[in-house]
């Protein structure tokens, strides 16, 4: 990967182990200036350790940070990033207002400035009316909102995010993204690691994956696609009765996957116009009567499992 | 179903070392520690002995023999050598400072010949166990050396062996025998109350025993005072709150630095450290804090002592609040320290209660330490309950200027200091992977 000047962070070639435990291994990638980057990883691929090297909470054994074009090693440089941990951590014994005033100072808010930006994080989340509840007591969608809030109060270029929506409702991840979507609008970089890939296919412009400690894709959705499971769809047909025996379509000469004994077949086309019709009269020549037929389009799932050859969650 | 719960406990509880430890290993600990105390055990070689200065007024050949049969009793121990010159005033002072506990002036009795001799024996009654037993041992000397000293003029040997022997030997015997009520203030006659029935149990020594006792009622050879407790509404309050308080402080401190664990295990600690916080700040704050909330723990404590149980707290204000402002410093560095060696809140709350109840049995916030043995005393040492109980009690009990703290205040703030330094040291790891 190659450092661009435009990056808000580049990572270069970071490694990093715990004992014979290789965490990160030689990861390079940048985020532009208000980009949306995913990254997706199954459990234990190192994404954690990754958010927690830019943040400046674990030292990489070798490789290089920089945020805006400045080593993450020099004093300050990490003052432009926001960080918003996975668990939720704020004071639940605290108020909201008192919540964001506290980590406000923390950034070093002083004054009118913090007051002020205590109101518009306020507004932001949608929680004016429950400035002066404790957090300890709100739903799980409402503390991750303050737990957001607190992470960008000192207005941070870069914001990183370790699984921001984890464990809260459709609705509370609609508003959570509808937050973000305003930060990016106002030129905040966002890097977010997610269980969610359509949360990564929808709202972010790129995806990263890493798989043991490495990066094995980064691009946009359709870069991946076309990279990994290509332009072909994937078409499932249910039919009346038990497969006897495998099939295979006479023109493209390619094979009906399908258990025999099952009552479903599929197969990959590039061409759905061409290729369909013919699928369909091959299994009607073979004497199966047809009941349902699915299109599916390549997604970050197809991806994904192509990649890491596991689920996201495995 | 009952044994499918049981099993699910016992298991849950064979999996929780803490809460294993809690169960069998504390309760054990603690029963020796009192055993200790109370029982004699490991100290039943180092018993309690009363620290004690002898001043001789009248220099007789009588006194001089009597000193040097009370340095060989086993229940004083002499702090000051033969040579040594010593006045009342003096002495006095010693036992102001809690430098000795006793003090045994022996002078004339006014109204006996001049080879009678008296002992006034100068108290610290907030020992309420020492000057029983002294004056006992006293008491039985003088009687002793009285009955000789009538041996040599008319009465001859037998009555002085009838009275040593009727008298208790052992210090238990004789706090048991005597029931002397010290009242602060006030000099108070010792008399051996259950002499009548000792003696009476032998009817061959029925007559001389009745001899005896008339004399010794009639001589009162024993006089204590109470030198530091004149004028105190009560004496042992002040004693008992400083231990409390000192013990809650404790225990205050290390919940208080339990939050530093808290903020790891919710990732709060990362999320601080990642603004422009650094860890040093964070302690410091956070030792600020645990300091303010303990001084104001133990000032109202104070107050509802000074309000409800007459606890001079205002007349004391210099004194209180520095030994207040030290010890609370100190506890808070002792918490966070405590916190800073735990991984979780789970390990904390099991090692505060052991070390904090240790500390405080050892260090006199649970019973007094003049009852412990020379061993356990010593032990205590390493404690900061003693030393911050020390300073306590020379604040209200003794009455002495602020200055008398010094050795109370070195040690708290230099432990404190070194709590403080450990704590920042073992933080470390949590700074950066």
């Amino acid at each position: 990967m190659i450092a661009t000047a435009a990056a808000a962070l580049e990572v270069i070639d970071l490694r990093k182990s715990f004992g014979s435990l290789v965490a990160i291994d030689g990861v390079s990638f940048s985020l532009g200036k208000g980009e949306r980057l995913a990254l997706l990883g199954p459990n234990g691929a190192g994404k954690t350790t990754l958010i927690r090297c830019m943040s400046g909470r674990t030292r990489p054994d070798s490789g290089i940070i920089r945020i805006e074009g400045q080593s993450a090693d020099e004093d300050g440089s990490r003052e432009t990033l926001g960080l918003v941990p996975q668990e939720i951590a704020i004071y639940g014994d605290l108020t909201t207002r008192e919540n964001l005033a506290a980590f406000g100072r923390f950034h070093g808010l002083r004054g009118d400035d913090l007051k002020s930006r205590v109101d518009w994080a306020l507004q932001w989340t949608g929680l004016q009316d429950r400035a002066k509840g404790l957090v300890g007591k709100f739903s799980g969608g409402m503390k991750r909102r303050v737990n957001l809030a607190c992470g960008v109060m000192h207005s941070p270029s870069v914001l990183l995010l370790d699984e921001p929506t984890v464990g809260v409702d459709p609705q509370s991840r609609e508003r959570i993204f509808v937050m973000l979507d305003e930060l990016s609008r106002q030129g905040t970089s966002i890097l977010l690691t997610t269980h969610h890939l359509d949360e990564a296919q929808s709202r972010c412009d790129r995806i990263v994956i890493v798989d043991k400690g490495k990066v094995v894709a980064n691009g946009s959705l359709n870069q991946l696609v076309d990279a990994t499971v290509g332009r072909s769809r994937m078409v499932t047909v249910s039919i009346d009765r038990p497969l006897l025996k495998p099939i295979r379509l006479s023109k493209s000469s390619s094979e009906l996957h399908g258990d025999c004994g099952g009552e479903t077949v599929s197969t990959r086309i590039d061409d759905v116009a061409a290729q369909l019709p013919e699928l369909l009269t091959t299994l009607r020549d073979a004497g199966y009567g047809i009941s349902d037929v699915e299109v599916h389009a390549p997604s970050l799932h197809h991806v994904f499992l192509h990649l890491t050859g596991r689920e996201l969650r495995d | 179903m009952i044994w499918t719960v049981l099993q699910i406990n016992a298991r849950r509880l064979l999996h929780n070392r803490i809460e294993m430890m809690l169960t069998f290993v504390v309760p054990i600990a603690f029963f020796s520690i009192f055993a200790f105390i109370f029982g004699g055990g490991l100290g039943s070689s180092t018993t309690p002995k009363i620290n004690v200065v002898a001043v001789d007024e009248i220099e007789t050949d009588s006194s001089k023999s009597l000193v040097a049969s009370l340095r060989e009793s086993p229940g004083l121990r002499f702090k000051r050598d033969d040579h040594e010159t010593l006045d009342r005033e003096a002495a006095t002072e010693l036992v102001r400072h809690g430098l000795i506990t006793m003090a045994i002036v022996l002078t004339h009795d006014d109204d006996q010949s001049d080879a009678a001799i008296h002992a006034d024996l100068l108290t610290d009654a907030s020992n309420q166990v020492a000057g029983q037993i002294g004056s006992a041992l006293v008491a039985r000397a003088l009687m002793v050396e009285r009955a000789q000293a009538q041996q040599q003029q008319s009465a001859g040997q037998q009555l002085s062996q009838k009275i040593a022997t009727s008298l208790p030997l052992d210090t238990g015997s004789l706090d048991r025998a005597y029931q002397s009520s010290v009242d602060p203030g006030q000099a108070t006659p010792i008399v051996p109350v259950d002499f009548e029935q000792s003696t009476a149990q032998s009817s061959a020594l029925a007559q001389s025993a009745a001899l005896a006792q008339s004399a010794v009622l009639a001589l009162s050879p024993v006089t204590v005072i109470d030198v530091i407790g004149k004028g105190k509404t009560n004496p042992v309050v002040s004693m008992y709150a400083a231990g409390i308080a000192v013990m809650f402080l404790l225990f205050g401190a290390t919940g208080g630095g339990g939050a530093l664990l808290e903020e790891r295990e919710s990732q709060t600690l990362d999320r601080l450290l990642s603004t422009r916080l650094s860890m040093d700040e964070l302690l410091l704050g956070k030792w600020f804090y645990l300091t303010a909330v303990g001084i104001i723990q133990v000032s109202v404590m104070f107050l509802w002592g000074q309000l409800v149980f007459g606890v001079d707290m205002i007349h004391h204000l210099d004194g209180f609040l520095m030994m207040t402002v030290v010890t609370a410093s100190a506890a808070a560095a002792f918490g966070l320290c405590l916190a800073t060696l735990c991984q979780t809140r789970g390990q904390l709350n099991g090692l505060s209660v052991i070390v904090v109840l240790t500390m405080s049995a050892l260090g006199g916030s649970m019973v007094p330490r003049y009852i412990m043995s020379d061993g356990m005393r010593q032990a205590g040492m390493w404690t900061f309950n003693a030393w911050a109980l020390d300073g306590y009690d020379k604040v209200f009990w003794r009455d002495l200027p602020v200055h008398a703290l010094w050795p109370q205040l070195t040690v708290l703030m230099l432990s404190g200091a070194a709590f403080l330094l450990v704590a920042r040291l073992l933080a470390i790891r949590w700074e950066c992977d």
